[in-house]
């Protein structure tokens, strides 16, 4: 299965998680099933056998995530997929990939929770990727809203996970996952900065040693404090957002993944009638775009509503963000496990 | 009307997402912005299919939609299922040989024959209509009667039952015509039908079966163009 240069497709989400990480030159998948994300592995096992990449059914997701860690390590370009429960369990493994700085790539296709819940569709898995570790949250969480984004950003994560030795996230969604439209694959080797820097870890002439454990406070102190501001030195670069709108706005809708396209449904219909809202959707979710928002903000009469399919994780991190700001409002649009069509927001966010 | 947004509801096993799925690829092949999106529930083991389908000349938003401008019908307890998407506007195309005049003419919502109710028709505090509250349908205009189960059984094959409706939807929706359709399922088939070319020759008859059926219907009643049109 190689690459022509461009191929316009109209396949389901998973399949676009498979092929791009087969573009992006991953090597390795090591999985363990759970809906909504298990084509995601299904497609990846064809793309193996008939491109020669590795791929390995483990017996849950904590040995599928340190398997990851272990490819990565020799230098593979190596990633899992997982969902819900899955996630939590994924929470150890991108731990040590935090404390030991390894670029490791995850694709989380939320489903509603907590525990088993459903197999569906929720943004409920938003704090989980964030800041799901026993540590300070210095992961890479890209958060989709369409098939196109969901092949760009799975490419990106592992770039940026490789470039900058942070764990990376890529955030989709039940929804996301089983349904179908229109993308086009490329081969990312053409276009310019895309190579992954990756290279053996450990296992070269000189030996390696590797901490994930300090006898004494200062010595782990010192050790974040060198990787907080390596993550700190990254966020400008990092963070991405998508801002409609301009100054003089009455109200800014933020949403963001697959909310965050009916939102700018909404907004869109509510522009075309001469109505002044405005809409904000972090691509990145950590780190966040701080700034960004609280410049949309500004621009939207410091009005606030917040959508999404969870009860305020995105929230949380928008109010957050705009501590510094006196809002005129700030609503929310909070339904937890739900979908949310652009009806609703238009509904929420007219006059 | 340049947007359509479509449910499918039906048994496992009838070929609702199969035929929801050719719907949504044939208008993407004839350049529509289109998204299919499947229901996956727990009903993969046993119950009531749905599947979504949105065609669109611009850009589609999110996957799902308050209300549907056409609801096809499989089975008698999908019709339960779909409710929360039958707006005053929404055409209906049913199959008339498994879900009778009478049971859709008087008691659309609320049939009480059904053994179970499907388990969305309990939340009503998230967004789905309340029980009691009847959905009015004004039958002469938006009904679309085809006798899909029958007729596959009587002159084809019962298996080819999802192609009938895949015509007949394709009929009322005039976005694509039968040779768009025949080259979907030859693209997304075409390893069955090179084993089996009777196969093929047996789904197309289907698709023209209901697309001729359905393009009668439409082109006698005045009314059911005004509901399929913006």
């Amino acid at each position: 299965m190689e690459f022509r240069d461009e191929e316009r497709v109209f396949i389901t989400g998973n399949e676009v998680v498979a092929r791009a990480a087969q573009a992006a030159g991953a090597g390795y998948l090591f999985g363990y099933p759970i809906t909504p994300q298990n084509e995601i592995m299904h497609h990846w096992r064809h793309i193996a056998s008939q491109a020669g990449r590795g791929f390995l059914q483990t017996e849950d997701e904590l040995s599928a995530g340190f398997a990851t860690l272990g490819a990565v390590l020799t230098g593979k370009i190596a990633f899992s997929a997982t969902a819900g429960p899955g996630t939590i369990l994924f929470q150890e493994p991108l731990s040590m990939a935090e404390a030991m700085r390894l670029p490791l790539v995850i694709i989380v296709q939320q489903r509603g929770g907590p525990s088993t819940a459903t197999v569906i569709y929720s943004q409920q898995e938003v704090t989980l990727t964030c800041f799901g570790g026993n540590g300070e949250g210095l992961r890479i969480v890209y958060s989709t809203s369409s098939h196109q984004e969901l092949y760009d950003y799975t490419i990106k994560a592992f770039r940026n996970a490789w470039k900058y030795r942070f764990p990376a996230i890529v955030l989709g969604d039940g929804y996301q996952a089983k349904m179908r439209e229109e993308l086009i694959l490329y081969d990312p080797s053409s276009r310019a900065g895309s190579r992954i820097p990756n290279e053996p870890i450990i296992g070269g002439e000189q030996v390696v040693h590797m901490q994930n454990a300090f006898s004494v406070e200062e010595e782990l102190g010192e050790k974040l404090l060198i990787d907080l501001e390596d993550y700190n030195r990254a966020i400008p670069v990092l963070v991405e957002h998508e801002f409609l709108g301009g100054a003089g706005g009455r109200l800014l809708v933020v949403a963001h993944g697959i909310v965050g396209r009916a939102a700018r449904q909404a907004v869109k219909e509510l522009q075309a009638r001469g109505d002044r809202v405005n809409f904000f959707r972090p691509i990145t979710l950590r780190p966040f775009p701080e700034e960004h928002l609280v410049k949309a903000c500004q621009q939207s009469g410091n009005a606030v509503l917040v959508a999404e399919s969870a009860e305020g994780q995105l929230g949380r991190l928008v109010r957050l963000a705009l501590a510094d700001q006196v809002l005129t409002s700030f609503r929310s649009y909070y339904r937890p496990g739900l979908g949310i069509t652009s009806e609703e927001i238009l509904e929420e966010a007219r006059l | 009307m340049r947007h359509w947004k479509v449910v499918a509801a039906g048994e496992g096993g009838q070929g609702v997402q199969s035929m929801a799925e050719s719907l949504a690829l044939a208008g993407y092949r004839e350049g529509w912005k289109a998204l299919y999106m499947p229901n996956f529930g727990i009903e993969q083991r046993g119950g009531v299919s749905l599947a979504y389908v949105q065609l669109s000349r611009a850009e589609i938003g999110s996957p799902k939609f308050l209300t549907a401008n056409l609801v096809i019908v499989f089975s008698r307890r999908s019709l339960e299922r779909c409710r929360q998407y039958i707006g005053s506007r929404t055409a209906i195309l049913y199959d008339s040989s498994s879900l009778e005049m009478p049971a859709v003419a008087d008691q659309v919502i609320g049939l009480q024959s059904y053994e179970t109710s499907a388990p969305e028709a309990y939340p009503l505090r998230t967004g789905f209509k309340p029980a009691g509250e009847k959905v009015e349908i004004p039958l002469d205009k938006r009904l679309v009667a085809v006798p899909a189960a029958e007729l596959a059984r009587q002159r084809l094959h019962p298996r080819v039952f999802n192609m009938i409706i895949l015509g007949a939807t394709a009929a009322l929706m005039d976005t694509v015509d039968l040779g768009g359709l025949k080259e979907t399922l030859e693209e997304r088939f075409s390893r069955y039908f090179k084993r089996d070319p009777q196969l093929r020759e047996q789904n197309f008859k289907g698709l023209e079966l209901g697309f001729k059926l359905a393009a009668r219907e439409k082109n006698q009643r005045i009314p059911l163009q005004e509901a399929l049109t913006d």
